[in-house]
């Protein structure tokens, strides 16, 4: 089963993240839920796949209430970032997901409906959570053509979605990067081949650099934080990325 | 939810629906033809004159029962299309329910605001599950309907091939006939027996 652990607490404001799952099939790809608490606001951010619910469930409510759960976000539109919604939406009829407005007529065909999705703009929004704010990032093309990442400026973490992500051995699977150097050679296939634009990378990059990030929070594999936040932007900025490195693999 | 259908049921029973629909195909294809050789065999009749007065008027009730199948044959289909849909959304709920009990079985201590939505889950899905009963029953009466209808017209096929022998100068042309007659309607049979037990069989 996924374990839920708390990763920042500054009174009642928390971040949470609900990850490694031993038990999971092997078919499925792991992914890193991460609950967001303030004042009793809850928000979890790409909350899944459906085969994953169960898990995802469980481990939630040995911090929160699941049922209490208010708000949902989807980076982007994949099915094991928000397949769960209509699991969800059977527990609490008035959770609001926020996403792309690229994918508000998309995700429907996992469960929702006008209602219950809120479209973000592309030029990304802020919105309130408990006493709070939360800020959706344009992430465009990182992986998605409508992507989106959460600034967390009070707890200075940066959900990142796909970006960050890594495809770790079991031995390796830790829940914070280590050793960078090691650690980033399991992100570098994912990236050159997932991340199509070399401009919206830099744009993003760029972004990313002027922001305070304490923690970069990918959905799959290892948190960054500390002097690997910048590191792994720098990292990221010099990567060849794109249809280019996948030509030259032919 | 202890004695609903597991999904490899709920999947069988889609699949027998989308086998119906598939053999209505093939009646209503037959059905048509019978249509057009009644219409033949009206002008046939028409132009042998007094001599194939009665074979005129079994023409023009082979022709109102082709219509009449293919009408029985459309609601059928508008049937097994909504029975399609039923067993779709049954599948569906189906997943959601396994994917919630396992949620529900993984927490120490479930909420009652969980076991609420479990009790609303077990009550939709034997809604469904009455719907497709329901619907099945339909399909079995109207199936039935047809049988009867094709054993209708096997009967007065054979009429034809008796009216057909007294068609003088045209009495060759009206045993062939009436011999397609009859063949059409012995193939409609087997397909409506074949379908009804399908039916039966769930």
């Amino acid at each position: 089963m996924k374990t839920a652990q708390t990763i920042y607490q500054e009174g009642s404001h928390r971040w949470v993240v609900i990850a490694r799952d031993p038990s999971k099939p092997d078919c499925v790809i792991d992914t890193n839920e991460y609950l967001i608490s303030r004042e009793g606001d809850n928000l979890l951010t790409d909350p899944g796949g459906s085969e994953i619910f169960p898990a995802v469930f469980a481990a939630l409510s040995t911090i929160v209430d699941p049922m209490a759960i208010r708000y949902l976000f989807a980076s982007h539109q994949d099915p094991d970032i928000i397949s769960s919604l209509g699991l969800w939406l059977e527990c609490n009829p008035d959770i609001r997901c926020y996403v792309s407005r690229l994918w508000s007529t998309f995700i429907p065909h996992f469960g929702g409906d006008e209602n219950s999705l809120a479209a973000i703009p592309d030029e990304g929004m802020s919105m309130s959570l408990g006493s709070g704010q939360i800020e959706y990032v344009p992430a465009h093309f990182l992986h998605s053509s409508g992507n989106f990442h959460l600034y967390d400026p009070d707890a200075r973490i940066l959900f990142s979605g796909d970006v960050g992500a890594a495809m770790t051995p079991p031995e390796e699977d830790e829940l914070f990067v280590r050793d960078f150097d090691k650690h980033i050679r399991h992100a570098e296939g994912f990236h050159r081949r997932w991340m199509g634009s070399t401009e919206a990378k830099l744009d993003w990059c760029e972004r990313a650099s002027r922001m305070k990030i304490d923690m970069l929070c990918p959905q799959h594999g290892s948190i960054y934080q500390g002097d690997d936040v910048m590191r792994f932007i720098n990292w990221f900025a010099e990567l060849p990325v794109g249809l280019s490195t996948f030509r030259h693999r032919r | 939810m202890s004695n609903k259908p597991t999904h490899k049921t709920s999947s069988g029973e889609l699949a027998g629906f989308v086998r119906l629909n598939e053999g209505i195909k093939g009646v209503v294809l037959i059905a048509f033809q019978i249509n057009i050789m009644a219409l033949n065999a009206i002008l046939l009749a028409h132009r042998a004159g007094e001599v194939a007065l009665g074979f005129g008027v079994i023409s023009k009730e082979l022709r109102s029962l082709s219509v009449e199948l293919t009408a029985l044959m459309q609601e059928l289909s508008n049937d097994a299309y909504l029975a399609v849909n039923l067993i779709s959304d049954l599948l569906r709920q189906e997943r959601r329910y396994r994917l919630l009990k396992k949620a529900t079985d993984l927490v120490a201590n479930p909420s009652p605001a969980l076991r609420d939505v479990m009790v609303r889950r077990e009550e939709e899905f034997s809604l469904i599950t009455q719907r497709v009963r329901e619907v099945r029953l339909r399909l079995l009466d109207r199936l039935e309907d047809a049988r009867k209808l094709c054993q209708f017209g096997t009967a007065i096929s054979r009429s034809a091939k008796i009216e057909a022998a007294y068609g003088r100068e045209y009495g060759r042309a009206l045993a062939e006939v009436s011999q397609e007659f009859d063949q059409k309607i012995q193939n409609i049979l087997p397909s409506i027996e074949a379908l009804c037990t399908g039916m039966q069989r769930r």
